[in-house]
């Protein structure tokens, strides 16, 4: 197998989702916890229009931060997403073709499709699938969405999420992140090591919880005001940010167990309302 | 007759789909075609079944209806909605039928198909069926005729798959072939063919063990069995065992062997690569839960503890040290002794250790190992490691007296703060787990014979507590009611004595009972003293006499004694009855009589509440 580098790697699902019809996007650019949050897994998903893209996203989740003295937890690691809508019938193939095309011999390994609902609370949405396994590490999550901001789909899409570090550590065979090559003579550690460490400090120390929870708040109020106005576009980044700010609040410790579903039950409400609107608004627009 | 062949081929589907298909197939195949499937093969990839000679299923079919004695509107209307003339209706065991002609097998084995019921679904394509996950293929195969069966979307014909990655499609030529077929494809679609050959697997490496039950999972996540064995590098060997098999079975479904090893079950691949491969994952997971075990134990069981107050326990209730304070106290009212008491201290420490935020189902158990390690004794530790049993209506209880009260207490409080703040179960709903809560504090005091004062609980847990012996004891559940309005001052006890009424014989638990129902019915809620002075009559100054030397309370302490004493008072209520007419003119010598027998029902009554028991 070739030793592929991380941004090669990056590169090789670029071009295998491209030539199939994918529309390569990029980072968005607020934090998430995961690729589906992208708008353009979330809000693309809803409707009947059909819909194909691939993205690389970086996934922020401060509460996973360890200073970067643990070399398999990261407050940020990195995703490709893959959303096909509708599901082609043959999409398993395909993307067992792609792990190929990474120079994964599918013989010689044990590759497993393992049973693995999702569920984002936050969201509103829930979908059945797998994660898959190569040799018994998980290397992606594949999920076919059947509900999202609350919504019974119209189209039903197969999400693919590559868990990029997951997937370097089992091609580059190394032992941890901090090895992975990412580029020739620069690890992965060179890139984010410092990063992981500062975050840490910032998440668990340093994040001002009295602003988080007052913004909180503002984020919400503003979603509204922007759901009231009829723009579903402006409206979700609030939705993305109030999320970030509970995940913040969350990582301080600054939210009891019961809080916790009430904060969540404040996100999805929003998820909701704004994915509602989006589907309104595109039916408006869409020629008769 | 010819053999039939069926199989649904899926994209993988979970292990608890697999099951139910497995359940109900036999039946749903019974229903539909009117013979039992010869075999029934599931495996990820497929649900199939065999019938070696099916029937000939072109007869037409009768279909019941009325009655011969129906007027003829009903044998009009009934031939009607079956698109017969009312003529040429078939008349079989005194009702009439209209013969129809049978449904097609095709359209038979599309229903099998829309007949098995999963407990979860999805939808792959819109507007199409439901199924756990999608449907990729159909082979129907008579003999060697190929069928179309048709579900939307899904193609029918006469082709199936091999094994994933080392064999494709490939062609059926009769129904007969199909097995030979898909094990030369390196499939075995029979499930027990494949739990025979893990097991031989297993047990070929050495003693393996399965403590979360993972392998009746692991038999339907392959469709070819590679029993493995696997090492882990020794250093991990620090790590509390626990972690090491939760760490192998939760995720991995790998099976714990002695010392480093371990045994996995794949479904492919070069042994060396999976082999390899998988004690990367494995150590990778391990070194992780080091990297926490470290950190935790370096803040140790003390510092851990004095987190708590940062940690809410339920809003409303404060955090966990509030948590610990009640329950430190409730261990003292328990009875427990220094080991107990410590171990309460340090009980919920683990809460705060990162370690069970990892593996939540090992709490209790983390914290035990954290006091091993700061050198608590012996005691302490299993106090703590045992304080969430038992854990469900057969699990086991605690093996240690401090391990017992520690329980006791933590339910109890848990009870009392989710009542307390209004959170009684209803119905199925029992978020916080009251129910298993209050069985445990049961089977603790009946089966643990610990003592747990029954004044300890508020009436509202008390009730709630003590209905749960009503399902848990296999007793009727009259003599746990009775049981319960008894004089017994302990959990236990209530039990004890449930028992005991309900093995009673009938001649002593007769005139018990007949003593108590009638001197209850009569007294109602008369109370009072009883005066000497107004006693005339020689039955009921022999009968107070009686009551004199009788002491029903020695039933608390559990002596059946009490119950020979209770029938001694019969004949002499009997001939009280007979002879004495309570409901005397004065109205002094009346309460008198009527407060004699209040005493009566409240000295029997200490047995337990005998209106209670039907008779």
């Amino acid at each position: 197998m070739a030793a592929v580098n991380f941004q090669d790697m990056i590169r090789t699902l670029e071009g295998f989702w491209a030539e199939r019809g994918c529309v390569l996007m990029q980072p968005y650019h607020t934090e998430v916890g995961a690729g589906t949050f992208n708008p353009a897994t979330f809000l693309r998903s809803l409707g009947p229009a059909p819909w194909r893209t691939g993205y690389v996203e970086p996934s922020i989740r401060p509460m996973d931060g360890r200073y970067a003295e643990n070399p398999f937890r990261f407050q940020q690691f990195w995703q490709y997403q893959v959303l096909l809508k509708p599901a082609p019938d043959d999409v398993l193939d395909t993307y067992f073709e792609s792990l190929a095309h990474l120079g994964i011999d599918l013989v010689r390994h044990d590759v497993r499709l393992v049973e693995d609902d999702w569920e984002a609370p936050t969201l509103g949405g829930w979908g059945l699938g797998w994660e898959v396994w190569i040799d018994g590490m998980e290397v992606t999550q594949w999920t076919y969405f059947q509900q999202m901001g609350g919504l019974e789909l119209d189209l039903f899409p197969a999400e693919i999420t590559y868990g990029l570090e997951r997937l370097a550590l089992f091609i580059q065979q190394k032992r941890t992140a901090f090895e992975l090559e990412w580029a020739e003579g620069v690890t992965w550690g060179d890139v984010y090591r410092e990063n992981e460490r500062q975050w840490s400090i910032y998440n668990f120390e340093a994040a001002p919880v009295d602003v988080l929870t007052r913004r909180f708040g503002e984020h919400e109020a503003e979603c509204k005001q922007l759901i009231e106005r009829g723009i579903p576009l402006p409206a979700y980044d609030q939705v993305l940010k109030a999320s970030h700010a509970f995940n913040l609040l969350d990582a301080r410790g600054a939210i009891s167990v019961t809080e916790r579903a009430a904060y969540i039950g404040r996100v999805r409400n929003l998820a909701r309302a704004v994915a509602k609107l989006y589907l309104e608004e595109a039916d408006a627009r869409a020629p008769v | 007759m010819p053999a039939l062949l069926f199989e649904i081929g899926c994209e993988e589907l979970p292990a608890g789909a697999c099951r139910e298909a497995r359940g109900q197939l036999p039946a749903l195949v019974q229903s539909k075609l009117g013979v039992d499937p010869s075999r029934v093969l599931i495996s990820p990839r497929r649900i199939a079944f065999l019938v070696d000679e099916l029937p000939d299923l072109s007869e037409p079919v009768w279909l019941k209806g009325p009655p011969t004695s129906a007027p003829p509107q009903a044998r009009e209307g009934f031939a009607r909605r079956h698109s017969v003339s009312p003529d040429d209706l078939v008349e079989r065991d005194g009702f009439l039928g209209a013969l129809v002609a049978p449904e097609a097998l095709e359209e038979r084995l599309a229903s099998i198909v829309r007949g098995i019921a999963f407990g979860k679904t999805m939808v792959w394509r819109a507007g199409g069926i439901r199924f756990p996950r999608p449907i990729r293929w159909l082979l129907a195969k008579l003999d060697s005729e190929t069928l179309r069966v048709e579900i939307p979307d899904v193609p029918s014909g006469a082709v199936t798959y091999g094994h994933r990655f080392t064999h494709g499609e490939f062609d059926v030529p009769d129904a007969g072939a199909y097995l030979g077929l898909l094990r030369n494809a390196d499939v075995e679609p029979d499930a027990d063919e494949r739990e025979r050959r893990i097991r031989g697997g297993l047990d070929a490496i050495g003693e393996w063990s399965d403590p979360l039950r993972k392998l009746d999972e692991v038999l339907y996540m392959v469709e070819s069995v590679r029993v493995l064995p696997g090492e882990f590098d020794e250093r991990f060997l620090a790590l509390p065992r626990r972690v090491i098999d939760t760490a192998m079975q939760s995720h991995q479904r790998y099976f714990p062997l002695e010392g480093n090893r371990f045994a996995f079950v794949a479904n492919g691949g070069e042994p060396e690569t999976v082999t390899a491969g998988n004690r990367q994952v494995l150590e990778n997971r391990l070194a992780d839960a080091e990297f926490t075990f470290e950190r935790d134990r370096r803040v140790g069981i003390e510092g851990l503890e004095s987190r708590l107050s940062q940690i809410t326990f339920f809003q409303g209730a404060g955090s966990f040290i509030d948590k610990t304070e009640r329950v430190v106290d409730l261990v003292r009212k328990l009875g427990g002794g220094e080991a107990s008491l410590e171990a309460a201290r340090l009980a919920k420490a683990d809460q705060a250790a990162e370690l069970v935020r990892e593996y939540p189902d090992l709490e209790g158990h983390i914290g035990a190992e954290y006091a091993r390690l700061a050198g608590y004794p012996e005691a302490v530790s299993a106090a703590i490691d045992e304080q969430y049993l038992p854990d469900g209506q057969d699990a086991p209880l605690p093996g240690t007296e401090g391990g017992k009260v520690l329980s006791a207490a933590d339910k109890i409080d848990t009870l009392h703060v989710s009542f307390g703040l209004g959170h009684k179960p209803t119905g199925s709903r029992d978020p916080y787990g009251l129910r298993r809560a209050a069985i445990g504090l049961c089977r603790l005091a009946d089966e643990g014979g610990l003592t747990v004062p029954r004044d300890l609980l508020r009436d509202d847990v008390r009730d709630f507590v003590e209905e749960r012996l009503e399902s848990l004891l296999d007793v009727p559940v009259e003599f746990v009611r009775a049981a319960r309005r008894s004089a017994m001052t302990e959990l236990g006890g209530v039990a004890w004595l449930a028992r005991q009424l309900a093995e009673l014989p009938d001649d002593r638990l007769g005139p018990i009972h007949t003593v108590y129902t009638r001197a209850a019915r009569l007294a109602g809620d008369a109370e009072g003293d009883v005066d000497p002075a107004l006693l005339a009559e020689p039955a009921e100054l022999a009968l107070a006499q009686a009551l004199q030397g009788t002491d029903l309370s020695v039933v608390a302490a559990r002596s059946p004694q009490a119950f020979a004493a209770a029938a001694d008072l019969a004949p002499v209520v009997e001939r009280f009855f007979e002879d004495v007419l309570v409901m005397a003119e004065d109205s002094a010598i009346r309460a008198n009589r009527l407060a004699l027998l209040a005493q009566v029902r409240d000295e029997v009554g200490r047995l337990g509440d005998f209106s209670q028991i039907p008779r």
